[in-house]
């Protein structure tokens, strides 16, 4: 074993459990110090003013820092572990962006700063725009959705505007695939639309038979990932995006799984109108802890005009803020999560050509071999070559030893490993999603699958005791119920409710 | 790039699979699809190449204007101690706290800005963050109709017009009624009448315009016709205005971008949500709960997840998944770094500069439209049009302020401006629009 699955190398440290920041708060102490008011002091007359100081914790810098430093130890991380989580592509994040985010006036312009003075800012939404558009092969692209799920939410309201410009009202379903992530049907609902499921069949495919039967007048779109959430190329996907358009419908592509066809194929070639990335998976940003993610919508010319605006036009000498004529509106205060494009474009511009012409082929291949070495330990769900996830499934354990996958993702913890994505997609029963990513050594992944045969085989031992996985780690498996039961949501609740009870 | 592979490796995998090369790992996608000669982009840059590209690129910005603008985004110092521990690759690089055991730096953290948020505004359950402060209105507006099952909107004009933007794009019109109530004298009308089929009250403290008001008599006023009252409340002014809890608000949201987070041209930056206990099950995002392991040890973990899309699917509180994390981590340390006397000064300082600049103004034939009632943000009349003065600031040096109308321009100050500062920009602001 090489990396991160030898426990003397665990990356986490804890201990005692750390006290939260007000219960290092002393009165009098602080950390903050400002410059003497240099102006003359007026008396303030206004209604609104408070007479008494807010309620915040007093501390001192030294242990503001030794808190939320001791907080980072306890923390599992793309820099300290591998992370084989399907759907999430957590891939390495290069370390130059954060300098490049860090330069003067990107990480300080005020949004509402005329574009005369921000050439540089509108520039690399331009930049960006080049890049996004010849990946996925559309036309026009928006930054404005500051995440994925608000990126399907943009495609459904531009299809939902697309069809009442064209007196198309009557179409309100959207179709999804029951193995799509849970983000589709609910941006779907957020929309107005109805939701109408399609089924997958034996081969972890789109049902075509069952998705004709489902169209109809009234479908407005289908929102499909290719490869999709079992990491299979959706195969008929030119019948399936035709189907849809015959029927004057639309199709929408989740970007969740872009990154298996960088330069191998494009979602714009495969019939696909609309398409979101997200920046935070595909091109490398970091996905601090939940986010800030990048989710941005690029199209095809005929829905240039339906975009969330304002975007970036390109003039003769300058570059502008054009607000399409017929934008659905604004998806974000100003102009999405700026900072997030630029480390893409970074990442982008790194790669360059020879980069990611290539992306796509080594996700697959990291992820085909990790299949191929963990299919010896346990079962895949589809004996169909996967592109840069699979999935694979413990249910023949469950029966005969009562392991759940759940079990299998809490006993990696304790290894190193963060668990792979567990119970999805939910058609696939005691689901294992693994998505090792490109930037993952050999080793790395060999020591996965011998990990899990070792964690495999000791699971499966006479005296085990499921629940007790992560034995290693600062804390064992939470008590779920007592918060969502108490919501114990704040400091004070917890030892609130220990009182009463 | 960051694959990677030797030729051994390789040699290793491929023979695994038992193919030859990386185009035999496609052989089942139909040939009419793939892009033959690959993607029409630049070549690879070394780091060390795109440094000078990318310094370049910056340098385009124009450099070093001192800002004066604010709507809703505030030039507040950040301190090098919050933006450093911030960036600690554990927490940027983290994925989402699903896995607890191994995520209790992130969830307690999250805990922790949780529990400030709802100890600054006086609510009882704040969500780990939502985009930021525009979709957060909106946000609130769809836990109000669904609360409340009524389809009027009233809400303030004072707000950030791209506020109205998103709030108008996200609230289905077709469906609901967003009625924007004019303020009068750039305060909200007291004797506003609310009634039985409003859903929601939204106003702003302080409101767009820099002026504020007790709002306490209008928010009793909403909640006895039944409506959710959503107060988007300016965090560095939390410090000194009287808490929206205490004013007898349902839910507050906030941007919270000048805590914790720099100005990043208006993204990442983060969204405040807080509420009481009454309505945590309407409520969009994640939230983070204390609890106990089996040894009983302190443990947080990711709760009320009965209401997010991953389980919910289609009749989920909300579509968000991805939030900003990060920034509500900054937003926790820097509050923790301010404590009560530092927000306190950024609120007092802001307020008093704010008063000189005006005063200043004035007494040089300046018309400033709310004088009286604003604090630290204000409209000033210009002679010219406010694009043109805006423009010729900007040659002096400064971020004049964001347009507001044909001639009105609205003017934030923070702590961080000086005396001088504001000297010499009332000085150029003379220059320009007297020219």
């Amino acid at each position: 074993m090489h990396s991160g699955g030898n426990a003397s190398s665990l990356p986490l440290v804890g201990g005692a459990p750390e006290p939260t920041i007000n219960q290092l708060s002393k009165p009098g102490r602080r950390a903050s110090r400002f410059p003497k008011l240099d102006v003359p002091v007026t008396e303030i007359n206004n209604s609104a003013i408070r007479n008494d100081k807010p309620s915040l914790p007093e501390v001192s810098e030294h242990d503001l820092v030794m808190h939320y430093s001791r907080l980072a130890h306890r923390n599992f991380a793309v820099d300290v572990g591998f992370y084989p989580l399907g759907s999430c592509t957590m891939k390495y994040n290069p370390r130059f962006a954060d300098y490049v985010a860090g330069l003067n006036t990107f990480a300080n312009s005020h949004p509402a700063t005329p574009s005369a003075f921000t050439q540089g800012n509108l520039e690399v939404l331009h930049e960006l725009e080049k890049f996004l558009i010849e990946i996925t092969g559309m036309d026009n692209a928006t930054f404005q959705p500051p995440a994925g799920a608000s990126g399907e939410l943009t495609g459904l309201l531009i299809i939902k505007k697309y069809l009442e410009e064209n007196n198309l009202t009557n179409k309100t379903d959207i179709i999804v695939p029951d193995s799509a992530h849970g983000t589709n049907p609910a941006s779907a609902k957020m929309a107005g639309f109805n939701v109408v499921e399609v089924s997958t069949d034996v081969r972890g495919m789109v049902n075509i038979d069952d998705l004709k039967e489902l169209v109809n007048e009234n479908t407005a779109g289908l929102m499909l990932t290719n490869p999709n959430t079992g990491g299979l190329f959706e195969e008929n996907i030119m019948e399936i995006s035709n189907i849809i358009h015959e029927n004057g419908g639309l199709v929408y592509y989740d970007g969740a799984n872009l990154n298996a066809i960088v330069g191998v194929c494009r979602p714009g070639d495969m019939g696909f109108d609309i398409v979101h990335s997200n920046l935070h998976k595909t091109f490398a940003t970091p996905h601090g802890g939940g986010g800030p993610g990048s989710g941005p919508v690029a199209v095809k010319a005929f829905l240039k005009e339906y975009l969330p605006g304002p975007i970036v036009e390109k003039n003769e000498n300058n570059y502008e803020w054009y607000m399409p004529k017929l934008s659905i509106g604004r998806m974000h205060g100003y102009h999405g999560n700026f900072l997030v494009a630029l480390r893409a474009l970074v990442y982008m511009k790194l790669l360059g050509k020879e980069g990611l012409d290539t992306l796509g082929s080594y996700a697959v291949l990291n992820a085909r071999y990790l299949s191929s070495v963990i299919s010896k330990v346990i079962p895949l769900a589809y004996n169909e070559p996967c592109m840069h996830e699979f999935v694979a499934t413990v249910k023949d354990l469950k029966k005969s030893h009562k392991i759940k996958a759940y079990d299998v993702g809490k006993a990696l913890l304790d290894k190193g490993f963060h668990s792979p994505t567990i119970y999805f997609p939910l058609i696939i029963e005691e689901a294992l999603m693994f998505e090792p990513t490109e930037t993952q050594t050999v080793d790395t992944l060999d020591d996965l699958a011998e990990t899990l045969k070792a964690i495999i085989d000791e699971l499966q031992g006479e005296d085990v005791s499921l629940e007790e996985y992560p034995k290693n780690l600062p804390v064992g498996r939470p008590n779920e119920l007592i918060p969502a039961k108490h919501l114990t949501v704040n400091w004070g609740d917890f030892e609130l409710l220990e009182l009463t009870e | 790039m960051f694959v990677p592979h030797s030729e051994i490796d390789l040699k290793k995998m491929f023979e695994e699979l038992s193919i030859s090369s990386l185009d035999d790992l496609f052989t089942h996608i139909p040939e009419t699809l793939k892009l033959n000669d690959g993607l029409n982009v630049p070549p690879s840059l070394s780091e060390l190449e795109s440094i000078s590209d990318f310094e370049n690129l910056e340098s385009k910005n124009t450099q070093n204007l001192i800002c004066f603008a604010g709507g809703g985004h505030y030039d507040v110092y950040l301190p090098q101690t919050v933006k450093s521990l911030t960036m600690r690759p554990e927490f940027m690089t983290s994925y989402t706290p699903y896995q607890a055991e191994i995520s209790q730096g992130i969830l307690q953290v999250l805990f922790e800005y949780q529990s400030l948020i709802c100890d600054l505004t006086d609510m009882e359950l704040a969500n780990a963050s939502l985009y930021d402060g525009a979709t957060s209105v909106a946000e609130a507006i769809s836990v109000a109709i669904n609360k409340t099952k009524r389809d009027n909107v009233v809400i303030s004009s004072g707000f950030n017009p791209n506020t109205k933007e998103v709030v108008n794009t996200l609230v289905d019109r077709n469906k609901f009624n967003v009625n924007y109530v004019d303020l009068v004298d750039y305060l909200f009308p007291e004797d506003y009448v609310f009634s039985q089929d409003d859903a929601a009250f939204v106003v702003s403290l302080p409101h767009y315009e820099g002026s504020a008001q007790d709002l306490t008599s209008i928010v009793q006023n909403a909640k006895a016709a039944g409506v959710i009252t959503i107060c988007y409340a300016d965090p560095s002014m939390l410090g000194i205005l009287k808490s929206p809890g205490s004013m007898g608000f349902d839910i507050v949201v906030a941007e919270g971008q000048s805590m914790g987070s720099p100005l990043s041209f208006g993204g990442p930056t983060v969204g405040w949500f807080a509420t009481r206990k009454e309505l945590a099950r309407l409520v969009p995002g994640r939230i983070i709960g204390e609890s106990r392991d089996s040894n009983n040890t302190k443990t947080y973990v990711m709760t009320l997840r009965a209401r997010e899309q991953d389980i919910r699917r289609e009749k989920a509180s909300s579509n968000i998944c991805t939030n900003q994390t990060l920034n509500a981590v900054g937003s926790t340390i820097h509050l923790s770094w301010l404590g009560p006397e530092g927000l306190y000064e950024i609120g007092y300082q802001a307020i008093q500069k704010a008063s000189y600049m005006k005063q200043l103004l004035t007494d040089n034939n300046f018309n400033v439209l709310n004088h009286t009632s604003s604090l630290r943000e204000f409209l000033v009349e210009t002679k010219k049009s406010a694009e043109e003065v805006i423009l010729e600031m900007g040659s002096k040096g400064f971020l004049a302020g964001i347009k507001y109308d044909d001639n009105q321009i609205l003017v934030a100050v923070t702590e961080k401006r000086t005396k001088a500062q504001i000297d010499n920009y009332v000085n150029s602001l003379m220059e320009v629009d007297n020219a």
